[in-house]
C-alpha cells in the first residue's frame, strides 16, 4: 500500500508501464545491500533511494578524505574525517526520510559477509579493489543473491549484473586488474557507473526490461560511447564452476 | 582482408596512436604476435615473461569474450578484436 505522501512523491514514476503501482510497491518492500560509498555507491545509493526503495544496508569502512570530494557526492567538505558509512547515511535520510537505512563501519571479510548479505534481495557490488570484490562475488553466489556489478578507472567504467546459477560471475570475467594502486578517475565517470547499476537494480526489483545479464557494458567517456560484449559463464570457474570447491 | 584490432585507448600512445590495427593470422594469439610485431612497445603490457596474456587484458572477438579459449580462439578474415583491461576501481 503506497501512502498519499508516496503516491505524490513517485507520480512521475507511476506514470511509468513498467513500474506503476504494482513496481512502487515492489521498491518500498525491497532491501539493497550497497557494498561501498565511494564514487560508485554515492550514485547508485542517491538514486535507489530516490527511487523508493524500502531498506538500505550501506557498508564501508573508509572515512571521508579530502580526495575523495570529486566524485563521491555525498560527502562534503563538512565530512571530512567521518566515516562514509555514516556520511552518506546522513545525506539519504535527508533525501528521502521514508528509506530505512543502516550504515555499517565495517570491511567486508570472508568471515562476516555472509552474515551482512544475509536477507537482502539484491547486492551493488560498489567497491574499489578486487579482492573484496571476489569476497562479494562468492557470497552473492552462495546466498544465491543478484550482484549488480560496476568499476570504473579514468573516464572509463563498465557494468554486468549477475544472477546466480544463471549467468556468468564476476570471477568468470574479471582475473587480475591493471598494476597501480591509486586509480585516475574523474567523478562524472562513477555517476554514470553507479547510475546503470541503480537502474538495474530498479528493473530487476521491479520485473521490467531487459537485464544487463552475460554483457559486459563498457562505457568510454572520452569518445562518448558505450560497447556492449558478450560474456560467458566459465565452466571451470573457482567461484561458480565445477572448480569452486577447489577455489 | 584481414583482422582489425581495436586498441585499449590506454594504449593507443604504443601504436602511433590509432585506435585500430590492421592484423593478420588464423587465431587470436597468431593476432596479436602481428600487432606486437608491427608495435613492439605493446608487448610488455600484453604479455608476461613467459609470454602468456596478462589476465587484466581481455580480449573480445566480434564483440563475444575469447576466455578461456583466449590466444587459441580462431578468426578469420574480417573479424574484429577488441581489447579491453579489466577495472576495479569504484
Amino acid at each position: 500500500m503506497l501512502t498519499d505522501g508516496e503516491q505524490e512523491r513517485y507520480e512521475r514514476q507511476l506514470l511509468l508501464r513498467e513500474i506503476g503501482e504494482e513496481g512502487q510497491k515492489k521498491l518500498k518492500g525491497a532491501s539493497v545491500f550497497v557494498a561501498g560509498a565511494g564514487g560508485l555507491g554515492c550514485s547508485a545509493a542517491l538514486y535507489l533511494a530516490a527511487a523508493g526503495v524500502g531498506r538500505m544496508r550501506l557498508v564501508d569502512h573508509d572515512r571521508v578524505e579530502p580526495g575523495n570530494l570529486n566524485r563521491q557526492v555525498l560527502h562534503w567538505d563538512e565530512d571530512i574525517g567521518r566515516t562514509k558509512a555514516a556520511s552518506a547515511t546522513a545525506k539519504l535520510k535527508r533525501f528521502n526520510n521514508r528509506m530505512d537505512i543502516e550504515p555499517v563501519e565495517n570491511i567486508l571479510t570472508t568471515d562476516n559477509v555472509s552474515q551482512l548479505v544475509a536477507g537482502f534481495d539484491v547486492i551493488v557490488d560498489a567497491l574499489d579493489n578486487l579482492p573484496a570484490r571476489y569476497v562479494l562475488n562468492r557470497a552473492a553466489l552462495e546466498q544465491n543473491i543478484p550482484l549488480f556489478h560496476g568499476a570504473v578507472y579514468g573516464f572509463e567504467g563498465r557494468a554486468t549484473t549477475i544472477i546466480p546459477g544463471e549467468t556468468a560471475c564476476l570471477r568468470c570475467v574479471c582475473r587480475d586488474t591493471i598494476p597501480g594502486e591509486t586509480f585516475p578517475v574523474i567523478g562524472v565517470t562513477p555517476a554514470v557507473i553507479g547510475c546503470i547499476q541503480a537502474t538495474e537494480v530498479i528493473k530487476y526489483i521491479a520485473g521490467c526490461g531487459r537485464l544487463l545479464t552475460n554483457r559486459l557494458l563498457i562505457y568510454d567517456g572520452l569518445n562518448m560511447s558505450f560497447a556492449e560484449y558478450r560474456i560467458k559463464k566459465d565452466p571451470h570457474c573457482d567461484h561458480c564452476g565445477d572448480a569452486k570447491a577447489n577455489g | 582482408m584481414s583482422i582489425a584490432i581495436n586498441i585499449h585507448q590506454s594504449f593507443q600512445h604504443l601504436a602511433n596512436a590509432r585506435s585500430v590495427v590492421e592484423v593478420k593470422g588464423g587465431n587470436v594469439g597468431e593476432c596479436l604476435n602481428d600487432l606486437i610485431r608491427q608495435c613492439p612497445e605493446l608487448k610488455r603490457w600484453l604479455f608476461d615473461k613467459k609470454n602468456r596474456l596478462f589476465h587484466y587484458v581481455e580480449i573480445y572477438v566480434n564483440q563475444e569474450s575469447s576466455y578461456p579459449e583466449e590466444l587459441a580462439m580462431p578468426v578469420k578474415d574480417g573479424d574484429t578484436l577488441s581489447m579491453t583491461l579489466t577495472l576495479a576501481g569504484g
